[in-house]
């Protein structure tokens, strides 16, 4: 047994519950490609303390955890997919029916126009479920209008910098007012778009970042009287939401 | 894809028919199955996390990665690999210690293990029958006692390094000892600890 082999058995059982340094440890296994004594050995050890963890109580687990971890596990998606998505393939199938029907009804001279308009939002469904598929942040905020508790939801896909935004279960304005989307920008606030939504019908919105302004930091929804199509905003904000 | 549930545990005996049975299944890709080592072994094993990690966020993840892991895995382990639950509870701890080596705030990591320790004044409080319910405290309380019965100075060393994961260098410095003798202590500690869990079984 050489000088060095003595220092690696000596210290197999340090190794095997990691009290050397990462120094040390880096070449502890490189000694084990090497060396079947010691693998041997350090299965061994492994074995026979394999339960001490166990001294350490169980916990009792926060509601939903394991149903968060099985999903985790099996790549599902948080609960807030299941509202959000049966409505982006509702969208996308009412779109394909719409697409269909119009293409029936056309006649020659307004088919392709028609077919063009279809396609166009055919294009905006895959963009809304291309987003979907690649969001990685949800943003939530709830919303109380005129005694109705709605909300705005906003999935982030950050590789593509594009949001999709649900603004769900808030009445109709009356004439003269809209809802208003915004960001919130480090240049301060930025006008998104008119949001046009009932208690019946959410908006469900695709939207890249804005060209100004400058780092995006959130969004926020207010309520504007109608004709203010600039500057920033003067009505009542109902939410914001931080990145 | 089979709906996750919320059920607690499955109660009673664990045979190890059962756990075979249970790794056939996840071999098998039974979500079922899944859930059920899920609800058998997330109280141990985010106990550990927690205790190593002091943040409950961050333990689980390190559980969550453990799952993925294994899941991945299970048709690669043999059949004379330790059994699900041990090997998920090494995955555990490991990757909580590269955690808390990754963080680099050593101070604050000896700090946190000298003033709660993972077992630190546990030993003579009462169990609460919940506790006593879980699958696997027949485990817990042949560890305990082996850890109880330790003397205190090996005690205290193994509470450092197994369950705070420091190195001998960090527990030498916060002991004020020599490095050998850290090491002389551990090494006595295991030797016993290895006679006394020698008995013990896979029970998942």
């Amino acid at each position: 047994m050489t000088q060095q082999h003595a220092w690696f058995i000596e210290h197999v059982e340090a190794f095997a519950l990691r009290h050397l340094e990462p120094d040390e440890e880096r070449s502890f296994r490189d000694h084990l490609e090497r060396c079947a004594e010691c693998r041997k050995e350090l299965d061994r050890i492994e074995r026979e303390l394999a339960w001490l963890p166990m001294g350490v109580k169980p916990v009792t687990l926060r509601p939903g955890l394991a149903r968060k971890l099985s999903r985790g596990v099996l790549g599902e998606r948080e609960p807030v997919w299941r509202r959000v998505v049966p409505w982006a393939i509702a969208a996308s199938v009412a779109l394909t029916a719409g697409t269909i029907a119009l293409r029936a009804r056309a006649d020659a001279r307004n088919a392709a126009a028609q077919l063009a308009a279809a396609s166009q939002a055919l294009d905006a469904a895959r963009d809304t479920l291309s987003v979907l598929r690649n969001t990685r942040k949800v943003m939530h905020a709830a919303v109380q209008m005129d005694g109705q508790e709605g909300g705005i939801t906003i999935l982030a896909d950050p590789v593509s910098h594009r949001w999709n935004v649900v603004v769900h279960d808030l009445p109709q304005l009356p004439p003269g007012e809209h809802y208003q989307f915004w960001f919130i920008t480090d240049g301060g606030m930025v006008r998104g778009t008119e949001v046009h939504t009932n208690l019946e019908h959410p908006a469900v919105m695709t939207m890249g970042m804005p060209k100004e302004g400058g780092n995006v930091l959130g969004a926020a929804l207010t309520v504007e009287p109608a004709g203010t199509s600039s500057g920033p905003p003067r009505g009542q904000v109902l939410a914001h939401l931080m990145l | 894809m089979a709906a996750a549930s919320e059920s607690p545990a499955p109660r009673g005996p664990l045979t190890l028919e059962r756990a075979s049975a249970l790794r056939e299944r996840l071999v098998a890709r039974d979500e079922r199955a899944l859930e059920e080592l899920i609800a058998l072994a997330t109280p141990w094993l985010l106990g550990v996390a927690q205790g190593m990690l002091s943040d409950a966020d961050e333990a689980e993840d390190v559980v969550l990665d453990a799952f993925r892991i294994l899941w991945d895995r299970v048709d690669t382990l043999s059949d004379d690999q330790p059994g699900l639950m041990a090997w998920l509870l090494r995955i555990v701890r490991n990757r909580a210690i590269d955690r808390l080596r990754a963080r680099r705030r050593h101070g604050l990591r000896i700090e946190r293990a000298q003033r709660s320790g993972v077992l630190g004044g546990e030993y003579d409080e009462p169990v609460t029958p919940n506790e006593a319910a879980h699958p696997g405290w027949h485990v817990h309380e042949s560890v305990h006692a082996a850890l109880r019965d330790l003397p205190e100075d090996q005690r205290t060393a193994v509470q450092l390094a197994y369950f705070s994961g420091l190195t001998h260098s960090e527990i030498a410095a916060q002991l004020a000892i020599p490095m050998g003798t850290v090491k002389t202590r551990l090494r006595l500690a295991y030797g016993r600890l290895r006679q006394a869990l020698a008995p013990l079984k896979d029970w998942v």
